[in-house]
């Protein structure tokens, strides 16, 4: 039952897809409504869905199904482009152009894989041993917490020209939480 | 239209952009970041996403693997217990037993007996518990295995599997910020012309409308590889290092160790009576039984409710078939159902067939997401008059020796009395990658895809011919048809008479 209920809404999220392409196409006057009328009808589909399928499950099915099917329109809308035309539209952004310098290469690796890491398990931790609540969920949350710190402090160590800032941040939190939760835990 | 109306309407088109404009210093510097971690983690996150992709069917090709049946519905407690005691008289010192019982997406009754390690052995039993054969499948542990530990040492897998996710979250995180027309260009998938700007829009526009798929699967998939280390440094501030305390938060009531004899093995059919009088609206999926005929046997049931995005709760019962306790997965503390909600989440293993066809195809949309960063990185030094032609032919190599290597263990599991499906993955995979020696990367692409093709169609045709007459299973049939149609869609995309784009400064 829960693969017709899924079917049966993702027309939903399509609508939506199909009045907010409409409002990016180009400025019009409509623009405000459409992009109100394509996220709340998106909204609508994660809202409908909970009744039908679960308060988790639902949202989790429509989003899915909900964005292979918006890509599925994205693809029907490809527009070929001639190898020999010239291009029209600006090029895409280019990355910052940093010199190359090997120790600062390897401090910056390290600041994006152990240290980041260290510092987000210290943070996880923390939750984990001193946040409220019980047990289980503390250390669920704390480690579901490990893996987007982790991410997030490499996505900003690695673009962070300023690297001893970033090395100062990583290590005193790391530090801290590290020590929180080892004089916490030992109680 | 009046003419103030005009003027409203003209002001209002002409107004700047709701949505902060981003500093370029900032979107160049991340832009750096992305590139960096993307370049660094790009083979690692492809294979993990493409093995991720396939996994999802991980049901599907194990019972396309033994299409031969039994094909069971629902079972009654009584057989459940005859298949456990067969399995018993055949192995009286097995340690513990895995009963799979049916479902509807693995409609069979199968017993695990791990008495020896790398002895383990899997049985198949019909409606009556009779057990009917051994369930082989050896290309779908294989296909699960490389996904899940990248076929290393359980621990390690794991951690480099979770610190790919890791590495795939961030780069999530920095492609977005490096994204200033995220809206403005929402739609806009343009193919031809610029090679660079066609892979990025390609690029982009993937990531950007599977984004909530892409943060789910690498945020669990993190989760899930990391926990080894998570709770192992848990422990170590808590638990004096005895990570075993840490796990029996999660376990429920405990059963003591007591090797000596019983009075009688566990009846499994009492117990899943018992937790079926206690919860009928809940089907029951699993049976773990811990210790068999010693005093400190126990059962664990799992149970999966319908509705729900979990993995099931579990029941303790002791070797008297008793109810101990349940664990709370369903019903217990949020910590509790967030974790059992990992799984079916991760692999698309909720919301029956429609879900797991989007997360088969949203899986090979971030596939192609990894391809298409590393051809932008490549178009990139093209443009700037640094080629990298070497690197530009190993990727398209390696990108495309996966769904090669993939169809070629399915086809030796299938033929081979003793197949060897790791070891033929490596070795195809190798091999593909160093023909990338000896063509050019257009012409490569080209020649792999068309060998995927008659591979994958291979398979299909080898697995019809070989267990055609014994095939009770639809779903045998199902993987067939399927199958067959990715080969005929493989070979149709290498007969585009499109030039292909140009690399240049737009």
């Amino acid at each position: 039952m829960s693969a017709l209920w899924v079917l049966a809404m993702t027309p939903l999220p399509l609508c939506g897809a199909v009045l907010l392409k409409r409002a990016w196409t180009g400025p019009s006057p409509e623009r405000p409504w459409l992009i109100l009328g394509g996220w709340s009808l998106m909204a609508l589909a994660v809202g409908v869905s909970i009744p039908l399928m679960g308060p988790a499950r639902g949202p989790a099915a429509i989003l899915a199904v909900g964005s292979a099917a918006v890509l599925a329109l994205v693809a029907a809308g490809v527009e070929r482009r001639s190898a020999r035309a010239k291009a029209t539209r600006e090029l895409a952004p280019e990355p910052s152009d940093r010199r190359r310098v090997a120790w600062r290469g390897w401090l910056r690796g390290f600041l994006a894989g152990p240290l980041a890491g260290v510092a987000a398990l210290g943070c996880g931790l923390a939750v984990a041993i001193c946040g409220p609540g019980e047990i289980q969920t503390r250390m669920v949350i704390g480690g579901l917490i490990v893996p987007f710190l982790w991410a997030g402090g490499m996505a900003w160590t690695l673009s962070d020209d300023k690297i001893l800032r970033a090395f100062a941040v990583l290590a005193s939190v790391a530090g801290l939480t590290l020590g929180a939760a080892f004089l916490k835990g030992a109680m | 239209m009046d003419a103030s109306h005009d003027q409203r309407a003209k002001t209002k088109a002409t107004s700047g952009p709701i949505w902060p404009r981003v500093p370029a210093n900032f979107v160049r510097a991340m832009l750096a970041g992305h590139s960096a971690l993307g370049l660094a983690f790009a083979a690692l996150i492809y294979l993990v996403c493409f093995s991720g992709s396939v996994a999802v069917f991980t049901q599907e090709f194990d019972r396309w693997e033994r299409p031969e049946g039994p094909v069971l519905n629902a079972v009654s407690p009584e057989a459940v217990d005859a298949a456990v005691q067969a399995t018993l008289a055949g192995n009286p010192k097995a340690h513990d037993l895995l009963v799979r019982l049916p479902t509807p997406d693995h409609p069979r009754l199968t017993v695990h007996d791990d008495a020896t390690p790398g002895g383990e052995r899997t049985y198949v039993a019909d409606h009556t518990g009779r057990l009917v054969g051994e369930a082989r499948t050896p290309w779908t542990e294989f296909q699960t295995e490389l996904h899940t530990v990248l076929h290393l040492p359980r621990a390690w897998g794991g951690f480099v599997v979770g610190l790919t996710g890791v590495a795939l979250l961030s780069s999530l995180i920095s492609g977005v910020l490096s994204h200033p027309r995220v809206f403005k260009d929402a739609f806009a998938f343009r193919w031809g012309g610029s090679k660079r700007l066609q892979e990025a829009d390609l690029h982009n526009r993937i990531s950007v409308w599977g984004l909530p798929f892409h943060l789910a699967v690498s945020l669990t998939g993190a989760f899930l590889g990391l926990t080894t280390i998570i709770v192992g440094v848990l422990a170590l501030a808590t638990f004096k290092g005895d990570a075993s305390k840490a796990y029996a938060l999660f376990r429920g009531p405990t059963v003591k160790d007591d090797a000596r004899p019983a009075a009688k093995v566990i009846d499994v059919g009492s117990a899943l009576a018992a937790v079926s009088t206690r919860h009928p609206e809940a089907r029951p999926t699993y049976i773990y039984v811990e210790h068999p005929g010693e005093r400190g046997q126990h059962a664990t049931v799992n149970l999966a409710t319908d509705g729900r995005l979990s993995r099931g709760e579990t029941i303790v019962l002791d070797g008297e078939s008793r109810i101990l306790g349940e664990v709370g997965y369903e019903r217990g503390a949020l910590g509790f159902r967030v974790l059992s909600a990992m799984t079916p989440l991760h692999f698309g293993w909720f919301g029956g067939w429609p879900v797991k066809i989007a997360y088969f195809l949203l899986g090979l949309g971030l596939t192609a997401v990894t391809a298409s960063g590393v051809a932008i990185w490549l178009a990139r030094r093209l443009d700037k008059g640094r080629p990298a032609p070497g690197w530009e032919r190993l990727w398209v190599a390696f990108a495309w020796s996966q769904p090669l290597a993939y169809a070629l263990s399915a086809l030796i599991s299938l033929l081979s009395a003793h197949p060897a499906p790791v070891a033929t993955w490596g070795l195809a995979t190798l091999a593909t990658c160093a023909a990338a020696a000896c063509a050019t990367p257009d012409r490569l692409s080209v020649v792999l895809r068309r060998i995927s093709a008659a591979l994958l169609a291979l398979v299909a045709i080898a697995h019809g011919a070989l267990q055609g007459r014994l095939m009770v299973d639809p779903m045998g049939w199902v993987v067939d048809a399927a199958l067959l149609a990715t080969a005929l869609l493989l070979a149709l995309t290498t007969l585009s008479r499109r030039p292909p784009p140009v690399s240049r400064q737009a």
